[in-house]
């Protein structure tokens, strides 16, 4: 018993980690995510361009790989040291997840039908009033499902940090490993599933509160 | 005395010309109905008196001066105002789906009466209590007294178009547009909101629609539209029974069908 709590308390300060990799990944990239789909709506073409590019190398690259190039890569290029590892941790989430995001926002703000925003524009709403008051709030039912299933994957991929040695909880369950006691890495699922069912709770309310648009 | 005067009015989409020089008048309190075959270019037409599109050239004058000049450039607010003279009510009725009946007309009035009562909080009041009572009075005069907190998607088609025609009711247009209001509702449901828009008489309207009995009824005027162009034009007796161009006769012979 007391080495189950000893495990549980140990395990709680990785889980630490991978919560803190989590929020602030999730804090950042939405709003980056949402300039980036602006920026790959605008109608000036070399910017739409550049930002296609760079959607299409972070989406086509391992994750894992870009926390390695961000690590490393300052000191292999340049011989400076770059990030720490948790920032680097970060920064590899944020633009990766960023630009995950961007897609499913253009393809919510894309989505709505032309005519809701003409039919606000017809009525006298300035462009503004037209983005707040009509499309927002569909744009949010429209990404609200694809939007849970990322976040959930971005739970589970917090663990790919452990690949430049940052805590979180599955390299904490690892030491155990390596000191013969197995079980804490198959502990290590269950932290994972309570965080993934009060996220997937969360989502499912809010869905329920967005049913009553029909779209 | 003419109170809506549209003249020269040309409308490009990259290399095609959809509107070729569109000239016409409307007085007061007229329905003005256009009638033509589907791409004529009715609802191009319809876009740009409400300034969706922008015509390339062209002027508009209402109520004797002139709103819109194709030859100048107008900043979005500018257009915004003139916006507010034109009401348009869609062929896909366009409801907000996240707003009842009641929010969906009264919205746009309550942004106007929140935007110029900035400072006045009392006065802000009062006036959203009466653009909500207006609200109501609007869809009691649709008919939909009920259905004041029903969502667009838990009425009938026919009943959202009406909710539509409340909702461009309550921008108090002085010309208020009609995008073949029918052309997306089942036959008895298109009765109840022709019915409506004929109650509307007295109102400066313009009406697209391919129901000719309807055209010919209610219409003061009617344009008929091919290719971009005014073809024929007359009072409605003149061109339902007497057309004198070749086309409309062929039109008409076709029982006015869009397709
Ligand atoms: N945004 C647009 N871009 C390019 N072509 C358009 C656009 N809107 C309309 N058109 C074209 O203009 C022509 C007239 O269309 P429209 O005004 O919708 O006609 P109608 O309402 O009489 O059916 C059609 O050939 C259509 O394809
Ligand atoms: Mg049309």
């Amino acid at each position: 018993m007391n080495v189950f709590i000893e495990v549980t308390l140990d395990l709680l300060q990785g889980f630490g980690t991978t919560v803190y990799i989590f929020a602030v990944t999730l804090a950042l990239s939405l709003p980056l995510g949402l300039i980036i789909a602006f920026g790959a709506m605008s109608s000036f073409k070399p910017l739409r361009a550049v930002i296609k590019a760079i959607v299409w190398v972070v989406r086509g690259t391992p994750l894992m790989l870009q926390i390695i190039a961000i690590f490393y890569g300052p000191y292999l290029l340049f011989g400076i040291s770059g990030f720490d590892r948790v920032p680097s941790v970060i920064v590899a989430f944020v633009v990766n997840y960023a630009c995950y995001f961007s897609e499913i926002f253009r393809g919510g703000i894309e989505g709505v039908p032309a005519g809701q925003r003409e039919a606000a524009q017809a009525l006298g709403m300035t462009r503004t009033q037209a983005f707040t008051h009509v499309i927002l709030l569909q744009v949010v039912k429209r990404v609200v499902p694809p939007m849970s299933n990322e976040i959930i994957t971005l739970v589970k991929d917090t663990s790919l940090a452990r690949i430049i040695s940052v805590a979180e909880i599955i390299m904490s369950a690892q030491e155990y490993a390596r000191a013969g006691l197995i079980w804490p890495i198959f502990y290590t699922g269950v932290f994972y599933l309570v965080f993934v069912g009060a996220l997937t709770l969360l989502f499912n309310f809010i869905e329920k509160k967005l049913e009553y648009i029909k779209i | 005395m003419e109170f809506l005067r549209v003249e020269g009015l040309r409308k490009k989409f990259s290399q095609t010309e959809v509107l070729k020089g569109i000239d016409f008048n409307l007085q007061k309190g007229k329905i003005l109905v256009i009638i033509g075959a589907s791409g004529s270019g009715k609802t191009t037409l319809l876009r740009c008196l409400n300034f969706i599109n922008l015509p390339d050239c062209g002027k508009i004058f209402l109520g004797g001066e002139l709103l819109f000049d194709g030859s100048k450039k107008y900043t979005e607010r500018e257009l915004r105002e003139k916006r507010l003279k034109f009401g348009l009510v869609f062929q896909s009725f366009n409801l907000f789906p996240q707003y009842t009946s009641l929010d969906n007309v009264r919205l746009a009035a309550d942004l106007l009466i929140k935007e110029r009562t900035m400072k006045n909080k009392t006065l802000r009041a009062e006036l959203l209590a009466e653009n909500r009572r207006r609200a109501e009075e609007l869809l009691v005069a649709v008919g939909l007294g009920e259905k004041l907190s029903a969502y667009p998607s838990e009425l009938s088609g026919g009943q959202q178009q009406r909710v539509a025609i409340a909702r461009a009711l309550a921008a108090e247009p002085d010309v208020l547009c009609f995008d073949e209001p029918t052309s997306a509702l089942d036959p008895w449901l298109s009765d109840e909101v022709l019915k409506l828009i004929r109650s509307l008489v007295g109102r400066t309207m313009i009406v697209v629609t391919h129901e000719m009995e309807f055209a010919r009824k209610v219409g003061d005027y009617v344009l008929f539209m091919e290719n971009g162009e005014i073809v024929e034009e007359g009072l409605p007796d003149e061109i339902f029974s007497n057309p004198k161009n070749e086309r409309t006769k062929a039109f008409l012979m076709r029982g006015g069908n869009v397709e």
